[in-house]
């Protein structure tokens, strides 16, 4: 078997964390449909899925030509009153009859597709992570034009507090052959992360793994790139501590990692705690926002109390 | 020492779903518009006996139960109430119930056709409308929206519009639409959804093609409003002592009547098939009905219910019907053609 996804991250463009219930507002994807809440240990609400018919070319990594129809489904959370989310995946299965069968079979099947040609799972695997889709099967545009959606609303103001990066998790899920459940992340690029993962799981437990994988990614990335931006303001302490204040504002009561995440997969998120260490490198980070500001407001206050020393 | 175990949960982060009580099948005895309530009680008693036999032999054929087992059959009856307001319930009702009776059928339900478009106050056409998930043209890879022409539906590619401008030397010549997964030849077809009345200005008027999509549904039990059931039918009967029953009276208007009632003992409205038998005039509607049904997303949810059907709330239950796994597959049609009543 194989399933492929891509989880798409991004700052809600709102200039304040919304209300609780303004979340739920703008996740209505579909009229008549539960947006689903939760308050521990963070405020989380996920939209109703949607589908979304294809019938194009699967990228593979030898060329080899394959075709699927089906659905990919997606759906939109919002994290923490203040991180986006679209998540789209599919399921990939063998195509049988000749034929293309009517649409209703394919629409009774909510989030598979059929697949004919002669590509083998590796090579499809190989190119949904490496490739660039072009023509081929896009997950990551269809979650993109969720969060699109999502961003237009009228109840939010489109006036973030900073910038941030968009990021996007690639991920794979394979059939397990060995005994123990295995994963691959990968730093592609500044936006792009790809993950491979081999265990035996429900396709909704691996998609909250990888949706919180994809959430701590971008926290972590866009904190680094706060302190990044606070660097080059370094002699100009009052535009520094601006620089940072939006991570202590905004992202650092975030940092939750496997909140949403079921036990069985937990020890996945703890393989990567010890080798990268996300939240080794989140902890080190926040020490260094915190010191460099408290430096940095010692400094002003006592430039500020020598400027009114010398008035006197 | 084993860990003591502890779950945490929020009612708000489930997703419920609620079970609708079925029959096996939902017959529809027919469908009155105001042309044939005009014609009088006579005409009435005689579309019913043109339906009675096709009725008598759907109710056994088509619950397919195994033979231990009773069927559970309910009949109903469809009047519109959307595209024209005729008479009163007061007046039509009861004709309709007795010429019924007197050509051997009995209602167990009467619907509104306004109900379709909203009851309850739960906008039924809209949440319908939500869930249309169009088949896609070769090539579609998520890059793109689904093209969709406001307020129409088709089953495949349209022919591309043509806009005359200045430059334009030749005349494009047409080219034909073509229906998804034709086989050989095509079939296209085009549905008008909705539109805002013949000056484009007024409210949303749903077509005659998609509320009948969404009474299927509705008859099927496959809607859902965050979790609920959409239309539960009012009892508008009342028992009597001698073991039989009374209809109630109905009202002056069709807006004080629920949008489905039940006007006598029967099984539950809802079904896992439907039989409708209906006059040659619903042939291109039901066939409208048909694509429509194939482009909607039902709620995986209530769709594993009805797969699940043995298992109702961790309990056994003997639903020994065998199901087609298409929603589309469980509709069937008589249509009687050749009207000798005129």
């Amino acid at each position: 078997m194989l399933a492929l996804g891509e989880v798409r991250t991004a700052l809600l463009q709102n200039s304040v964390s919304v209300p609780p219930d303004v979340a739920q507002q703008i996740l209505q994807l579909r009229p008549g449909e539960q947006v689903r809440c939760s308050e521990r240990p963070v405020n989380y609400a996920v939209s109703p899925d949607v589908p979304t018919g294809v019938k194009c070319r699967l990228a593979t990594r030898t060329g080899k030509r394959t075709w699927g129809t089906g659905t990919a489904v997606t759906h939109a959370s919002v994290t923490g009153c203040r991180v986006l989310q679209g998540s789209t995946y599919t399921e990939l299965a063998l195509g049988g009859a000749e034929r293309p069968a009517p649409w209703s079979h394919y629409l009774s099947r909510s989030g598979a597709v059929d697949v004919t040609g002669r590509a083998s799972w590796d090579d499809i695997r190989d190119g949904f992570l490496d490739e660039e889709p072009r023509d081929a099967l896009n997950l990551g545009a269809i979650s993109e034009r969720t969060m699109d959606g999502v961003q237009c609303r009228p109840e939010l103001d489109r006036e973030p507090p900073f910038r941030a990066r968009r990021t996007a998790l690639r991920w794979t899920l394979e059939d397990l052959s060995e005994d123990v459940p295995w994963a691959h992340f990968t730093i592609a690029s500044p936006t792009l992360r790809t993950l491979r993962l081999a265990v035996k799981a429900d396709t909704d437990k691996v998609l909250q793994l990888c949706e919180d994988l994809a959430l701590h990614d971008w926290l972590l990335t866009t904190l680094l790139d706060l302190i990044e931006r606070g660097q080059r303001k370094a002699g100009r302490p009052a535009e520094m501590v601006e620089s940072l204040r939006p991570a202590v504002e905004h992202l650092l009561h975030l940092w939750l990692p496997g909140a949403h995440v079921d036990e069985s997969l937990l020890s996945l998120w703890e393989g990567f705690e010890r080798r990268p260490g996300f939240s080794r490198q989140w902890d080190v980070s926040v020490n260094r926002i915190r010191d460099q500001l408290a430096v940095t407001m010692a400094g002003l206050l006592s430039a500020a109390s020598a400027g009114n020393v010398r008035r006197h | 020492m084993s860990l003591p175990r502890t779950e945490f949960s929020e009612t708000a982060a489930e997703r419920r779903t609620m079970h609708v009580p079925r029959s096996h099948v939902s017959i529809e005895l027919g469908h009155l518009y105001i042309e044939e309530f005009a014609k009088g009680p006579e005409y009435l008693r005689a579309q019913f006996e043109r339906v009675r036999p096709w009725a008598d032999v759907a109710r056994h054929v088509m619950p397919g139960v195994v033979p231990k087992l009773k069927p559970r059959v309910s009949m109903c009856f469809m009047v519109d109430d959307y595209f024209n307001q005729f008479g009163s319930p007061s007046d039509v009702l009861p004709q309709l119930i007795t010429m019924a009776n007197e050509a051997g059928l009995s209602i167990d339900y009467i619907a509104r056709e306004s109900g379709c478009a909203e009851a309850d106050g739960v906008p039924l056409a809209e949440l319908v409308q939500g869930r249309l998930v169009a088949d896609p043209p070769p090539g579609a890879n998520g890059t793109r929206p689904p093209v969709e022409e406001i307020g129409w539906l088709c089953n495949g590619q349209r022919s591309p519009t043509w806009e005359p401008t200045e430059a334009l030397r030749e005349v494009t010549p047409w080219q034909a639409p073509v229906e998804n997964g034709a086989r050989n030849h095509s079939i296209f077809v085009d549905i008008e959804l909705w539109d805002r009345g013949r000056n484009d200005r007024g409210p949303r008027r749903w077509s005659c093609s998609f509320l009948a999509a969404v009474w299927q549904l509705l008859r099927l039990g496959l809607l859902r409003d965050r979790g609920k059931p959409v239309v539960t039918p009012q009892r508008w009967f009342t028992p009597s002592e001698s073991g039989g029953w009374q209809v109630d009276d109905f009202p002056e208007r069709w807006d004080e009547l629920p949008p489905v009632v039940q006007v006598k003992p029967a099984d539950p409205f809802c079904a896992y098939k439907t039989m409708s038998i209906l006059g040659p005039d619903f042939l291109g509607i039901e066939s409208a009905v048909r694509t429509i049904l194939e482009r909607v997303d039902i709620d995986p949810e209530v769709r594993s219910q009805v797969e699940n059907r043995n298992q109702e709330g961790g309990q056994e239950k003997r639903e020994d019907i065998s199901l087609p796994a298409e929603v589309v597959e469980r509709i069937s049609y008589v249509f009687l053609t050749g009207n000798p009543a005129g």
